[in-house]
């Protein structure tokens, strides 16, 4: 099931009104009771994973505090000199429980997700070296959002182990945590810090929450109606004849699969964050116009956010600052000099986080390559950086001109476009060769010949385009600051509601559904 | 603290540290960025900064990050 | 109280200018000049109601099976029917009544085909979610006519074509997708029958009754269903057929088509594409000239909407 459907939205509906009808107290159990029939609904028996995993870290957590409440009590006694080693004795005793846990965790999503990739890299190896031993390869479902629930989980557990939060005794509280119903498909990957306060506290729903909610909710169907899913047809038909088509229609199609994955990713977002808003619970948002982007990192700092923030936190600073890294650095900060130094630091850091993002996102050769063409855009970036700004002094440009600005937009944005191919084409070598026909077969002539082909007709260009102009004027407005939202509800109440029925009845009349059209499966779902 | 400031103006000079308070929430120092200016840290005041103190709170502004080097020099 | 009242007022009075807007809508776009005269649900509902009236020849009334299998416009071209196809996902029985009974009134076809293997699908077995499908189409046309903006729009443009008064596929759904079966399937041969819920025979036993009183010649079929065929159903309807003196075309068995099921059908034998529909087509315009109780209207200066439906129809083949 998708977020964007008339399925969900009634769904939605209903555990809005047994919520809104059932006293305060009780209301955050019925979250958790329809975040639990949720789940069940869309993954069955595989609830158990989910519900293993929230054990695990609620008791853990505890364990934690346990160990943390001894080590106060043993400080207070303790003279200055020793309180290091008994802090060093306790933190050992808490990281044998943290390692266990996230091994337990990691253990699943490893088994449900890149067991068969695994394996069928063995099965490669043992064919060169002649050994006669072949793992079989197992089909099997995955709890549906085993990768974003799992991230939070280990988030919960390492921010207990660091203090950064306390554990919570609240059972129904970590359960509900993990389980969000709008959010435990796909994402934001929240953390336990942000959320926790307000996923508990059964707040009413008022008429504000209700009619901001919907607003958003509403937004979201019409970027994935009108856009992501009138595009599905073109990638559709581009991905899988890209053999017999120009260099320039191919990269028409990893713009159209770029816009339409951004559409219907971040739609679903929208739907995310709206669900929740209704419950008077703040979701962090996961998107910040990521197309004005200057460059690759500012592009991941506003694309997906919560992931990136989270490979941060918990990948990028402990490997950048663990003990044989630092030593590395050290190292060359006394033989060359600071800069190289903290690069490298920097280099080896990126390369767990770009090896674990591309892994993430699947188990493929694609997905990778995914990860480490963003970690070359990324170095190169950072190494050529002082370089660039030599250049541009030299040559006088300005940098903080609208021109080199836009001209920075546009080169982020077609490196991304680019990118994108790895992501979506069926494996690797299909990514390269599509890639490969873009820049020696252009051929812009063609692409008239071939526009007609797409599947769509001009009409459907048409809403297209003044669809994303749309979109695009929003993003504007949200870049400079400007909470539209609230401009919007101050707005006389003839224009306001003008504003809402021309939403809806834009999506539903220009929304592409039924017979003719095939809409997007949720895309982050299978991640 | 004016040591701290000649680091800073060297990693990122767009910024007056005097009166930003928004450094990491502003985007002003990227996480590579924030990665040299811990190990610039380390190195001029021989202190150890853990994964745990990295966060925003700790380097919003330059008087932040200040406060929490003396912190860490008072723990050692 | 008195902000709890404003917010009443305001949500039933957002609600009444909503549905005003949509069933304004509704009306525009909703093809046919029968809407006035049906009213929009039902015009909504029932596809063949946005026919002019008396103007269809024989109707075909099923699920989806059907509206893959029986293209209209196939055999006018070639033999100047006019077919429409009276169909639902998932129809049930009851349904099918319905159906006949709508068309009956507005158009007074002469043949009736039926879709036979509609009789085995048990109300039981039938998903909440088509329930609520059905239901949810009915009350909200808008929802099946939304895309004809486009025809529309045309009109705006002034390209000279009015194409929203004008059903193309009268029912059909195009498909080109091939999608071959790749496990053959074994087939018993035995004289047992499968059983047919009761709730579809008491409905049936209503279709024949009514076809009777109105003169129309009710056919069973069976289309070709590579996936569902099997002897007990063959067996069933065959029974059927003989208790009420009703003709049974079976195109299953022995596959007297020659459907190439490795090419012809969209979904691994469940559904025809358009190449097996063509094939499917033709020999229904066969079957109907032999009965000789229709006319070709090709040339006819009442039909030639038709023709121009044909033209699109042509066009829009890939």
């Amino acid at each position: 099931m998708s977020y964007l459907s008339v399925e969900y939205l009634l769904l939605f509906l209903a555990v809005v009104i047994v919520y809104n009808f059932t006293p305060k107290k009780l209301k955050p159990i019925v979250l958790l009771l329809a975040s639990y029939a949720f789940f069940f609904y869309i993954s069955g028996k595989l609830v158990f994973y989910l519900l293993l995993s929230s054990i695990s870290i609620y008791g853990a957590g505890l364990i934690m505090k346990k160990i943390d409440e001894k080590r106060d009590k043993k400080l207070e006694k303790t003279s200055k000199e020793e309180r290091k080693t008994v802090k060093e004795k306790y933190k050992r005793r808490k990281k044998i429980v943290l390692v266990f846990t996230i091994l337990f965790n990691v253990a699943f999503l490893f088994f449900f997700k890149y067991l068969n990739f695994f394996k069928k890299i063995s099965n490669k190896i043992f064919n060169i070296f002649n050994i006669n031993h072949r793992f079989s390869i197992l089909k099997y479902a995955a709890p549906i959002g085993i990768s974003f629930y799992t991230l939070q989980a280990l988030s919960y557990v390492i921010d207990v182990y660091n203090e950064k939060i306390e554990a919570d005794k609240n059972i129904f509280k970590v359960f509900l945590y993990l389980s969000f119903f709008p959010t435990i498909m796909e994402g934001p990957i929240t953390r336990y810090g942000q959320v926790s306060d307000s996923i508990y506290n059964g707040s009413k729903v008022t008429y504000h929450n209700f009619c901001f909610g919907f607003q958003r909710i509403l937004w979201g169907f019409f970027k994935k109606f009108l856009i992501a899913d009138r595009l599905n047809a073109v990638v559709k038909v581009i991905f899988k004849g890209y053999m017999h088509m120009s260099g320039a229609s191919v990269a028409l199609g990893a713009i159209a699969y770029t816009i339409m994955l951004y559409m219907e990713f971040s739609g679903t977002m929208d739907v995310v964050i709206g669900s929740a808003e209704v419950f008077d619970i703040k979701i962090p948002e996961n998107f910040r116009q990521p197309f004005f982007a200057k460059n690759i990192t500012d592009f991941w700092s506003r694309w997906h956010i919560s992931l990136g923030t989270w490979l941060k936190d918990y990948i990028f600073y402990p490997v950048s600052l663990s003990k044989p890294v630092k030593k590395l650095t050290t190292f060359l900060r006394k033989h060359i000099n600071n800069r190289v130094s903290s690069l490298v630091m920097g280099a080896i850091a990126l390369f767990a986080v770009w090896s674990l993002n591309g892994l993430w996102h699947g188990a493929g050769y694609n997905f990778l390559a995914f990860g480490y063409y963003h970690f070359v855009l990324i170095l190169l970036g950072n190494i050529f950086e002082p370089t660039i700004v030599k250049v541009c002094e030299k040559l006088k440009i300005n940098r903080k001109s609208t021109i080199y600005k836009g001209f920075q937009i546009v080169k982020t944005s077609l490196l991304v476009f680019l990118g994108e191919i790895f992501f979506r084409a069926i494996n690797l070598t299909t990514a390269l060769r599509m890639i490969k026909r873009i820049f020696l077969h252009f051929d812009i002539t063609s692409i008239g010949s071939e526009i007609p082909n797409l599947g769509l007709d001009v009409k459907d260009f048409i809403v297209i385009v003044v669809a994303l102009i749309v979109v695009l004027v929003v993003s504007v407005l949200k870049e400079h600051n400007k909470n539209i939202r609230e401009d919007v509800s101050k707005k006389h109440i003839v224009l306001r509601w003008a504003i809402y029925y021309a939403l809806i009845f834009g999506i539903l009349i220009f929304g592409a559904y039924g017979p003719g059209y095939e809409p997007v499966d949720p895309i982050y779902a299978d991640f | 603290m004016e040591k701290l400031i000649e680091i800073l103006e060297e990693l990122q000079p767009e910024v007056d540290y005097e009166t930003c308070e928004d450094l990491v929430d502003g985007r002003y120092l990227d996480s590579l960025t924030i990665l040299s200016l811990i190990s610039e840290i380390e190195s001029e005041f021989g202190v150890q900064v853990p994964t745990v103190e990295i966060i925003p709170a700790n380097f919003n502004s330059a008087k932040k990050i200040w406060e929490l080097i003396e912190r860490l020099q008072e723990d050692i | 109280m008195k902000d709890k009242l404003i917010i009443v007022v305001k949500s039933i009075l957002f609600a009444l200018i909503f549905a005003l807007i949509y069933y304004g809508l509704s009306y525009l776009l909703i093809p046919g000049n029968n809407t006035k005269k049906y009213g929009i649900i039902k015009t909504g509902e029932f596809e063949i109601l946005q026919e002019e009236e008396n103007t269809i020849d024989a109707i075909f009334i099923g699920d989806s099976v059907v509206y893959s299998a029986i293209s209209p416009m196939e055999i006018w071209n070639e033999f100047g029917y006019t077919i429409f196809d009276c169909v639902g996902m998932s129809q049930l029985t009851p349904i099918s009544y319905e159906m006949l009974y709508e068309s009956i009134e507005s158009q007074h076809p002469k043949v009736a085909f039926f879709e036979a293997d509609v009789l085995f699908r048990d109300e039981k077995n039938i998903p909440i979610d088509r329930y609520f499908d059905q239901t949810f189409k009915k009350f909200f046309p808008l929802s099946t006519y939304h895309n004809n903006w486009k025809e529309k729009t045309l009109k705006f443009l002034n390209t000279g074509d009015d194409f929203t008064e004008l059903n193309v596929y009268k029912g059909y759904k195009y498909i080109h997708k091939i999608k071959g079966v790749t496990e053959q399937k074994e087939l018993k041969e035995t004289k047992k029958a499968m059983r047919i819920p009761k709730a579809n025979l008491d409905a049936f036993q209503k279709m024949v009754d009514l076809s009777e009183e109105k003169n129309v010649k009710l056919v069973l079929i069976t289309n070709p269903n590579y996936y569902n065929f099997t002897y007990e159903r063959y067996n069933a309807i065959s029974k059927l057929a003989k208790k009420y003196g009703l003709e049974y075309i079976d195109l299953n068995k022995d596959n007297p088509l020659k459907i190439d099921w490795t090419k012809e059908t969209k979904d691994r034998g469940v559904h025809l594409n358009y190449w097996g529909a063509k094939k499917v087509s033709k020999f229904i315009g066969e079957y109907l000239k032999k009965t000789g109780l229709l006319e070709d209207h090709r040339n006819d200066e009442k039909y030639q909407s038709w023709n121009e439906a044909y033209r699109i129809y042509k066009n829009n083949l890939k």
